[in-house]
Formats: C-alpha cells, sequence, structure tokens
C-alpha cells in the first residue's frame, strides 16, 4: 500500500513540476476564465436580471469549460517522447497511474475554479461572505467528479479521429447531476443561506464523486492496455 | 530453512538472496525468455507472424532485418508492451501475465522514442523513473548510471537542450537504472555519432556479463554480429533465419543481403 | 445458439411483437376511453412511454453485456452490446419525437423539461457516446473495448442523473403538469399500457437478436475476407 500511495506520489509529483515549469495549462485557463467572464458580461441583459441569479449557474459552466482545455491535455505532455510508454511499462499498477493523473487534473482545474469564483466575484461585485468555505468544498468536490470523470475519458477520446472535441460529448451528459446538486449548493451559498440547506446536494455531489473515482480506477486498466 | 537459532534478519535476507536471479543456478540452464507461436495482427496486417524463440542467461539475440519485418513489433511483445493475438510469451517458465505488474521490474526497454519529459533535466528523468520501480537508494544509483553512461556533466541540463546522442544515452540509462536482467534494446545506434556510438558499444559489451539476457534489434550489421551470442533474420513477421553466431562466417553482410534476397 | 437458431427466433419474436404491436394500436385507436383533459392527443402515451421503457431495458443490456465482455473478451458479448444499444438508441428516439409532438398538442408547447424526456434525452447523447467511440476510434479492437466503458460508466450514472433531474423539477415546479395519467391511471388505461410494454419488449427481443446475427455474419465476413487477401 505504501509503495502504492508512493508510486501515485511520484507520478503526481512530476505533473506537478512540469506543469509548473512551463505554466502552459495555467496560463492558458487562466486567460479564458477572464475573458469568459468579459464576454458574458456583454452577453446578459442586465435589466432582466441581476448578478445573484445568474452567477452559480456561470461559474459552474466556465469552470466546465476550461476544465475541457485543461483535462484534455493530461496525456499530451506524455505524448511528447512516448512517455506513458515508460510509465506503462514500470511497475506501477494502471489504477495508480489513473489515481496520478486525475489528482494533478484536480490541482489545476482547481486552482482555476476558485479563480473563478474570484473572478465573477470581481467583475460582478458577488459577495459571499461566511460561507465561502462551503462553497470551496462544494466546488472542490464539482472539480474532483469533473475531473475523474473527464481523465477517464481523455484517454478514451485521444484514440479517435475526432480527438479531444469528443470529450464533451461523453462527459457532459455524465455531469448533468453534478452540474445541478453543484449550481444549486453555490446559490445558497451565495445567497448566505444555512449550510443545513445544502446538505442534501453535498451528500449527493459526494457520492457521485466516489462513484466516478471508483469507475475511474476500474476501467482506466482497459483504455490503456495495449 | 525456519529462523530456530538464527535471528529473522538474517533469515530474511538469506531467503531474499536465493530469490535472486544470481545465486540461482538453476536457472542458468533454464530459458529466460521464451516465445511460441506469437503473432500479432493489426486488423488485416500480420506483423508478427509465428514466432518461436528461447533465450537462456545471458545470451544476446541480436535480430536483424529490413524496415516493415515486424522488429519492433516482436519487441513490444518481448516487453509486454503489446498482447499478442495468438501465442504467448515466457519469462522465466511462467506466462506473461497483464494483470501483474512485478515482472516489469525484470524488463528494460530502449524504444524508438526516449519516454524523456523534455522539461524535466536528466537527473530529474532518471530520478523519476527510478521512484516508479522502487529504487532504494536512488540518488545514488542515479548518479552512478549517468556517470557509467558520460552524462554526468549534464545531470541538470533539460533533456529538450541535450543533443540527440545524450538523449539516446540517457534513454538507454533509464533502460538499465533499476538493473534489469532482460533488456531489449530497439535500434540503439540510430543517429549516433561515432563518439557516442562507441560508449553505447561499451555498455553493450558490459551487458554481456553471463546474467543479463539481451534482445537487439539493429540495421547496424557489424556491432550487431560483434555483440550477439544469436543472431536472428526477420523479414515478413517471420524469422528467415536463426543460429547461433558461431554458425556464421566472415562475411555477415553479404550473407545477410542473400537471406534477404532469397526470401524476398 | 446456433445462428441459424438466433436469426429463427429473432424473426418469430418480431413478428410476434409486431402483430402484438398491430394490437396495441388497434386498442389504443378503438378501445380505450379518452382522457378528459388532454383528448385524444394522450393516445401518444401507449408509444411514448413503453418506448422510453425499453431503451433503458436495452441500454441496460448493453451495459451488462460491456461489462462481462470486459472480463471474458468473447467477441460476441460486444456484438451483442453493440445489438443492444442500437436497438435502444432507436426506442429512445421514438420516445423523443413522440414527446415534443404530444407536448405541442396537448399543452401548446415542444419541450418542458420534464424529468423523464431530459433523462431519455441525455441516456440518447450517452447512447451516440457510445457509437462514435466504437466506430471512429482509430484502432477498431480497442474502439469495442472503450465503448464498453463509455456503456458501463453510462449505465451507473443514470440513476444519479435520474435523481438529479426529478431533484431539480422539485425545486423549479413547471406551471404546467406534465401528468401522463391522473393521479392513478384508470383500468382500461393501465391494460392498454402493458399490453403496450409487452409488445415493445418483444418487438425490442426480436430486433436485437436479429440485429445480433447480422453483426455475427459481418464479423464472419471480416474474417474470411482477412485470410482471403493473405
Amino acid at each position: 500500500m505504501r509503495n502504492y500511495l508512493k508510486q501515485i506520489g511520484t507520478i503526481l509529483w512530476k505533473d506537478l513540476l512540469v506543469e509548473f515549469r512551463t505554466r502552459e495549462r495555467l496560463i492558458t485557463m487562466g486567460a479564458f476564465v477572464v475573458l469568459v467572464a468579459i464576454l458574458f458580461n456583454y452577453a446578459t441583459d442586465w435589466v432582466r436580471v441581476s448578478p445573484e441569479d445568474i452567477a452559480s449557474g456561470l461559474i459552474w459552466m466556465t469552470i466546465m469549460f476550461a476544465g475541457l482545455l485543461g483535462v484534455g491535455r493530461t496525456f499530451h505532455l506524455e505524448a511528447e517522447n512516448g512517455a506513458f510508454q515508460g510509465i506503462l511499462l514500470s511497475p506501477v499498477p494502471k489504477d495508480a497511474i489513473f489515481l496520478a493523473k486525475a489528482l494533478a487534473n484536480f490541482v489545476f482545474l482547481y486552482i482555476v475554479a476558485l479563480l473563478v469564483v474570484a473572478v465573477f466575484m470581481f467583475f460582478f461585485g458577488l459577495e459571499v461572505g461566511s460561507n465561502f468555505g462551503m462553497l470551496t468544498i462544494v466546488i472542490g468536490l464539482g472539480v474532483l467528479a469533473f475531473v475523474a470523470l473527464g481523465t477517464l475519458f481523455t484517454a478514451v477520446s485521444t484514440g479517435t479521429r475526432m480527438g479531444d472535441t469528443l470529450l464533451p460529448v461523453l462527459i457532459f451528459p455524465l455531469l448533468a447531476p453534478v452540474v445541478i446538486y453543484g449550481t444549486t449548493a453555490t446559490s445558497q451559498f451565495l445567497a448566505g443561506r444555512p449550510v443545513t440547506e445544502a446538505e442534501g446536494s453535498i451528500r449527493m455531489l459526494a457520492a457521485f464523486v466516489l462513484m466516478a473515482f471508483f469507475l475511474g480506477w476500474w476501467l482506466f486498466r482497459f483504455v490503456v492496455e495495449d | 530453512m525456519w529462523p530456530g537459532t538464527q535471528d529473522w534478519g538474517s533469515w530474511l535476507t538469506s531467503v531474499s538472496v536465493s530469490a535472486h536471479p544470481e545465486a540461482d543456478e538453476k536457472a542458468s540452464t533454464n530459458p529466460v525468455l521464451q516465445a511460441q507461436g506469437l503473432v500479432r495482427e493489426y486488423g488485416s496486417v500480420i506483423a508478427v507472424d509465428e514466432i518461436d524463440l528461447s533465450l537462456a542467461r545471458g545470451e544476446f539475440l541480436t535480430i536483424f532485418g529490413p524496415n516493415g519485418a515486424g522488429k519492433t513489433s516482436l519487441l513490444a511483445l518481448l516487453a509486454g508492451a503489446l498482447r499478442p493475438s495468438r501465442g504467448q510469451v515466457w519469462l522465466r517458465g511462467e506466462p506473461l501475465d497483464f494483470g501483474e505488474v512485478e515482472w516489469r521490474r525484470r524488463i528494460g526497454v530502449l524504444s524508438h522514442q526516449s519516454f524523456l519529459y523534455g522539461h524535466l533535466s536528466a537527473e530529474e528523468n532518471l530520478r523519476f523513473y527510478g521512484q516508479l520501480f522502487g529504487l532504494s537508494d536512488v540518488d545514488n544509483v542515479v548518479r552512478d548510471k549517468l556517470q557509467h553512461l558520460g552524462l554526468q556533466e549534464r545531470a541538470a541540463s533539460l533533456v529538450r537542450d541535450l543533443s540527440h546522442g545524450m538523449r539516446q544515452r540517457l534513454a538507454l540509462a533509464r533502460a538499465l537504472l533499476h538493473d534489469p536482467d532482460i533488456v531489449l534494446l530497439d535500434e540503439p545506434y540510430t543517429g549516433l555519432d561515432p563518439s557516442a556510438a562507441l560508449v553505447l558499444q561499451g555498455v553493450l559489451s558490459d551487458l554481456r556479463d553471463g546474467r543479463r539476457t539481451v534482445v537487439m534489434v539493429t540495421h547496424n550489421l557489424s556491432e550487431g554480429v560483434a555483440l550477439a551470442t544469436t543472431v536472428a533474420i526477420m523479414n515478413r513477421g517471420r524469422f528467415v533465419w536463426q543460429g547461433k553466431r558461431a554458425e556464421l562466417g566472415d562475411d555477415f553482410g553479404q550473407f545477410y543481403h542473400s537471406v534477404i534476397e532469397g526470401h524476398g | 445458439m446456433s445462428s441459424k437458431k438466433i436469426l429463427l427466433t429473432g424473426t418469430v419474436l418480431a413478428m410476434i411483437g409486431l402483430i402484438w404491436l398491430g394490437a396495441v394500436y388497434w386498442m389504443s385507436f378503438f378501445w380505450v376511453s379518452t382522457e378528459v383533459t388532454q383528448g385524444i392527443a394522450q393516445r401518444i402515451m401507449y408509444v411514448h412511454v413503453p418506448a422510453a421503457w425499453t431503451s433503458f431495458l436495452a441500454f441496460g443490456l448493453a451495459a451488462l453485456f460491456s461489462a462481462v465482455y470486459l472480463w471474458l473478451r468473447d467477441e460476441r458479448l460486444d456484438r451483442a452490446a453493440v445489438s443492444a444499444a442500437e436497438g435502444g438508441m432507436v426506442f429512445a428516439t421514438i420516445m423523443l419525437t413522440t414527446g415534443p409532438l404530444w407536448g405541442k398538442i396537448a399543452w401548446g408547447t415542444y419541450w418542458t423539461w420534464e424529468p423523464r424526456l431530459t433523462l431519455t434525452l441525455l441516456l440518447w447523447f450517452i447512447f451516440l457516446g457510445y457509437f462514435l467511440v466504437r466506430s471512429s476510434t482509430e484502432n477498431p479492437e480497442k474502439g469495442k473495448r472503450h465503448a464498453a466503458v463509455v456503456a458501463i460508466v453510462g449505465a451507473l450514472d443514470i440513476p444519479f442523473i435520474h435523481l438529479s433531474v426529478i431533484w431539480f423539477r422539485s425545486l423549479h415546479p413547471e406551471p404546467v403538469v406534465i401528468k401522463a395519467e391522473g393521479p392513478t391511471l384508470p383500468g382500461d388505461m393501465l391494460t392498454t399500457l402493458l399490453m403496450s410494454l409487452g409488445a415493445f419488449t418483444v418487438l425490442f427481443l426480436g430486433l436485437f437478436l436479429l440485429r445480433y446475427s447480422l453483426e455475427n455474419l459481418r464479423s464472419e465476413l471480416d474474417t474470411r475476407s482477412r485470410h482471403a487477401s493473405v
């Protein structure tokens, strides 16, 4: 078990190291987030809606789109010199590889997700107040669900002629519950509602995350074999 | 066998030592790497067509053949990187189990691709793989390997800044890092200048220590034959000639071309 | 089961299903009583609801076959999975076309975010993903495995989607209440509905077996042409 965790840690650390050296993903995803917020501003009729009405949804959709950009890059880094083959030929179990990749994706996407919240708060004057902690947890759960399914299905879509463009077709239907429960809880927190009201959503989200990670952990090996 | 008056520590080490290939005399006569009826198809293309081979410990098999002969696929099958369409590969008498990972510790692979990360340094790359393979004392092993392949000067350089020859040497260092007893090399001489080729030659000769089993694919006829204990010529997925190095005459080049033309 | 037997069973079941469906049509048009609030348009229900049921049954089968395929690697399981998935997608399409038709005629709007409709729409897209992955993966063998993964994940996700869209509906009630039936379904309507359910299921099973034997033939043809070209 300790060895297993060490192997996950090694791959995770390597991904983080390479990413922070190049900073490519973080910069592009960060720029994307700000630009999307700007466009959303011009795309919205502020006479009819106020920021609080739609903020939750916009935040979550922006995270999802940014996530698509980021998670698609999961294996590109390895493709350069065939390094992924090197990992597959090492005595690391395929499920450990999945967990490492998913966790690395989580780190990047979570940073971007918090940026999304910050950007929306900045641009649209949203207040979060005392529920900020819970908000970060809800968003964290959403991002976990996204990276679990995203990491698994990126490996699938990369092997197709359509490549990464297939990824949203594969994961968006599956992520509907995440969006539903996530946005509901987020609106509640943005409106300052007590935590107890969002308990049901959070519990469902957590259950979903467990299922998504279990599926990725189990099925990844079938996707990368050969 | 049981500790009894011995203490547990020495019992444990004695058990693990006898499981180590070096001390296992019996294994040296049994085949280390075997293939039987190995076939690999890609749709309607048959890349590897009924290959049989059997290598004892210490043997060095060099495989020659034109492009598209299936050499790379064969190596990938032996490395456990590909599943055969039919047939089987055995490692020390055990068939390759794709559900297990531990046997991968005994195999070192040098492929067409370097398996290296461009944005990490030479040292960081080796350290990464060292940790994946669960080596104890990673830092020292990495340092020794870099030295062995003449790369200690460039240990901190990023791989993207290294010349092709150095990258190739680093890739070889990566393949040998965990001291595998089966080494698979896919065209290691490609793109190397004479001095780098010399370093490579030295490293490969060291592999002929009687302990390791090596399979090398190469276009380099003279070097390939010089290192080999057995030779195979592959064409269109099959071994069209297979035999001991001693069976070969002086002019391998001529022999090779006649074999290929004969089966062309 | 030999391929001849499968073909025969499939044909027989499909025939029975069609005849049964004919009877159901007769029942829905001439026998069953008309619903008070919606009028004649409500009779679409006898096609709409069983189609949904059948598409979910089909998907469940596809996911089951896929899981066992990954375990046993028997090609026949993959063929069964794709046969079930195709049938499922057809019935899902039927449900999704009859739904808006019903909505427009009975209530004036094509689409309401009714939980069942939304769930089936998402299921349809999961089917789509299954087929796209299976047909567009560079290595066809990998494609079958990857598609199997899509089916399995989809099947385990469906309960979550189901719960979440119903829950969403409870938070955002629509002014129009799309209850196909009242609080309880009157006897004759229930009978017709169950009959239709039976007809659709039998028809699906027949089509499934026919499609499966077609797939068997296709792969046989494939193997023979491959050996011929060698």
